[in-house]
């Protein structure tokens, strides 16, 4: 064979098609039938191209047609191995490179294929009249990263494969395997292609690879004492676990890891006053910080010591400060805070109408704070003097904190800390602690909630791999209908009592950081079965998370999140995704894909102005999952 | 014509923080006024049905958050759209000028097939307030110079012009949703497979 002839994978062909719409080229075989087939040029920069060819080409042909012939036949068998020589007769076919392709639709009973370009527009339809497109679909679905689209559940989107890092990932957890000889990618592959129609022989394939080494032991090939104790556990793993689907032809063995049972927590009692004053010494200084915080995680602070408590929780006080030196802390805040108040109270005239910027600020907060809680007695009616503490101390926190400024969200944060205050210098400090820990919410380019409803995304996914399953088909992976619980804590959803309650539970950083994404996936956890059972899509789901605003039972949800904690930090199978998350080390030993360091740019959600529905789909994908 | 299914528009009100958005939206909905509302955190939307050419139709009406960071989360919730409502507020000069960046963004975000032809309608709201700081005339001519945008001055607090306005929505959201219809319909329902040589009759033989 000669050195430079170019090799042509076949990964699936298919007989009888008929072709019904086709680029301006290739008119001329409208209407005609023949057979169908993706190949792979692995020299070419293994491009993969849509091909058909007439059935009157091997009719009227020569030799090499011959072959052509011989191999169609037989490797409706072997499809996937299949690496021949190209046939002359090639250049001849329709052929549509792959690339160019970014979507295709199944319709008339998955009779009917047609694939479309970025634009929408149609280059190639094909009717299947030997059966069905089933078959070239699971191929397609086995090669390509694809999704349903949201507007039609006929149309597969077929997403951007330029960095493609679940192939990177999947090429490096191989590689620091060093399971397979043969190069690891394209073994890999092979089985991603053969497993929808040979599953049987495929996975036996793969794991015969496996078994070898764990069974014939170190004394056949060197193996690092680690890789061997993952790859046995994960077989006892599977052992204890497997499940088997019986299929006409084959079984299906799946491996559902699972988490340990939900243990009950009950809640504790508050922090009570005789305690609080217990855990301090003569000079007032707490010395066991970790003790206080752990009551508050329990059972959360009585309504007499709470004002003070939170002054620690929110670091306006400090922990280990003497009485002595705590009144001078006070004194030089107190100063502070009018420095700064002074500075944008002297504002003149003029100034501000030289500071668009000021401006918007301005009426931004007096627009927000005339819409703060005024159903709540302590901002309600007109002329409340309250209305203008609150005005007050944004307005301050906007000079404290240029950078951020005023952002819609933040009223609601500081409201209940100034109704239990009830005290301007206290409350802006309060609520300085408060933003020091959420800020981020607030990024300008959003990028804290998007990482935020990242991270709840990746939490769903590993507690109820089923539930998180369904938000992906229903197109609410992206876990936009939490968007209001996580930016301002449950203000919108509870009662100021219980948002209280919540808020020094959530700042005691106990059990783990981010525990109020476990709160969330608490909360889902209880109503996935009404969301599932209605099949909601993602409308639906968002009108069902805005409409629990008021019923829900903050301490149950608390206690349960504690619970699913307990169960993931007990989970054998814990990612380091997950550790990440909930703040624990990681181990570097499991191969996760972090969806985050795939994540281009969000800019992509905004700038590209001929976003079509493809690349759509590919910037949210890419974005949130 | 005898059978038609049920129709369902999505309309997304946007505009600057404070203009009435909420308001406007329970206004129509719910025929109630509050100067309580709660800035709008993410997004929400009441459903309504209506009457539109002795039609039946279901208008799903999405408020979002109105202040500019919270911008690019849209485009989970501009996609599918029938129609675009801008609000702006007659008192307030900076609303007004924010309306080319609200439409253009929404443009962007939700991609609409024809971007030239998709219907926005133009709410100047709070009528009921002194003082007045934008014309009707200069709304207007901001409309003409926009395709010819329909443009209603609202009152959400007096119920003024919302009904209409909203009808007018409706009608619009109708017409671009009967549109987008006929584009994506190009399949059709019923198609002979052994009859293979008359293909070229059912119109989706070529793309070229």
């Amino acid at each position: 064979m000669e050195d430079n002839q170019e090799e042509v994978l076949e990964i699936f062909t298919q007989d009888g098609v008929l072709i019904t719409t086709a680029p301006a080229t290739y008119i001329h075989y409208l209407n005609n039938v023949g057979t169908l087939l993706i190949v792979e040029y692995p020299n070419s920069n293994l491009t993969r191209c849509i091909e058909w060819k007439p059935l009157d080409l091997t009719i009227d042909s020569d030799v090499q047609d011959q072959e052509w012939t011989v191999v169609s036949t037989v490797e409706r068998r072997r499809t996937y191995s299949g690496s021949l020589p190209v046939d002359v007769n090639r250049s001849k076919h329709l052929k549509i490179n792959m690339n160019d392709i970014k979507s295709f639709r199944v319709s008339h009973k998955n009779q009917k294929l047609t694939f479309r370009d970025g634009k929408g527009d149609n280059v190639c339809s094909f009717i299947f009249q030997h059966g069905n497109c089933d078959g070239l679909i699971a191929v397609l679905k086995g090669i390509l990263k694809t999704i349903v689209s949201r507007r039609d559940k006929h149309v597969y989107c077929i997403l951007d494969d330029i960095k493609n890092p679940e192939r990177q990932q999947l090429d490096k957890s191989f590689a620091e395997l060093n399971l397979f000889q043969e190069q690891s990618s394209a073994y890999v592959w092979k089985f991603v292609k053969n497993f929808p129609n040979r599953p049987y022989e495929a996975t036996m394939e793969a794991f015969s690879k496996i078994t070898d080494i764990v069974y014939r032991g170190p004394e056949h090939r060197l193996m690092d004492s680690e890789v061997h104790n993952i790859l046995h556990r994960s077989l006892e793993a599977i052992e204890n676990n497997t499940t088997t689907h019986s299929h006409d032809e084959y079984e299906l063995i799946a491996h559902v890891p699972r988490l340990p049972a939900l243990k009950e927590y009950p809640r504790g009692r508050p922090l009570s006053f005789e305690q609080w004053k217990a855990l301090q010494d003569s000079e007032g200084q707490v010395e066991d910080v970790e003790a206080v915080k752990l009551v508050i995680f329990r059972g959360g602070i009585s309504s007499n010591v709470r004002k003070e408590v939170w002054k620690y929780l929110l670091d306006y006080y400090r922990w280990k400060c003497s009485h002595a030196e705590q009144q001078n802390l006070i004194k030089q805040r107190n100063e502070e805070y009018f420095i700064m108040k002074l500075q944008w109270r002297s504002m003149t005239k003029i100034q501000e109408d030289n500071f668009t910027d000021y401006r918007e600020r301005k009426s931004l907060i007096e627009k927000d704070v005339n819409r703060t809680d005024r159903t709540l007695d302590y901002f309600a009616g007109d002329n409340n003097p309250n209305l203008q503490v609150l005005y007050d101390i944004l307005m301050t926190y906007a000079m404290y904190n240029f950078d951020l400024g005023y952002v819609q969200g933040m009223s609601d944060l500081l409201s209940p800390i100034l109704y239990l205050m009830n005290n301007e210098v206290e409350a802006f400090w309060c609520f300085v602690g408060f933003m020091n820990k959420v800020s981020s919410n607030f990024d300008m380019d959003q990028a804290g909630m998007k990482e935020q409803l990242q991270h709840l995304h990746t939490l769903t996914a590993f507690y109820d791999p089923e539930f998180a399953n369904y938000l992906y088909k229903h197109d609410s992976a992206n876990m936009f209908f939490c968007f209001r619980w996580l930016l301002v804590w449950f203000k919108r959803e509870l009662s100021q009592q219980d948002v209280m309650r919540l808020w020094e539970v959530l700042w005691t950083d106990l059990p783990c950081q981010n525990f109020h994404l476990l709160i969330c996936v608490a909360i889902l956890d209880t109503e996935k079965n009404i969301l599932m059972e209605n099949n909601y899509g993602f409308t639906e789901i968002l009108k069902h998370i805005n409409d629990l605003s008021g019923n829900i039972d903050i301490s149950t949800v608390i206690s349960k999140a504690e619970g699913m904690y307990n169960q993931i930090v007990d989970a054998e199978h814990l990612t380091d995704a997950v550790r990440l998350i909930i703040g624990l080390p990681i181990l570097g030993n499991t191969s996760i894909v972090d969806s985050k360091e795939a994540s281009p740019d969000i800019s992509d959600l905004t700038t590209n102005g001929d976003t079509d529905e493809v690349s759509y789909e590919n910037a949210l994908t890419h974005s949130f999952l | 014509m005898a059978t038609r299914k049920k129709v369902l528009l999505k309309v997304i009100i946007l505009g600057d923080s404070g203009v009435g958005k909420t308001s406007l939206m329970n206004q129509y909905v719910n025929k109630k006024f509050s100067n309580q509302y709660k800035a709008t955190i993410g997004a929400d939307f009441l459903t309504k049905e209506v009457i539109v050419d002795d039609r039946i139709v279901t208008l799903q009406i999405w408020d979002t958050a109105g202040q500019e960071r919270f911008q690019s989360l849209g485009v989970a919730f501009y996609r599918g759209a029938d129609c675009c409502v801008l609000v702006f507020d007659v008192t307030a000069p900076n609303t007004f000028k924010s309306l080319d960046s609200w439409r253009d963004e929404f443009l962007i975000q939700a991609s609409p097939r024809e971007p030239t032809d998709f219907p926005f309608v133009l709410l100047g709201n709070k009528v009921d307030l002194e003082p007045r700081a934008i014309s009707t005339k200069r709304a207007q001519q901001w409309c003409l110079s926009k395709n010819n945008i329909p443009y209603f001055e609202t009152s959400a607090k007096e119920a003024l012009n919302v009904e209409q306005a909203f009808q007018s929505i409706a009608r619009n959201a109708l017409t671009q949703q009967s549109q987008s219809v006929d584009l994506y319909n190009e399949f059709p329902d019923q198609i002979k497979l052994t009859n293979t040589t008359n293909r070229n009759s059912n119109g989706d033989s070529c793309a070229c």
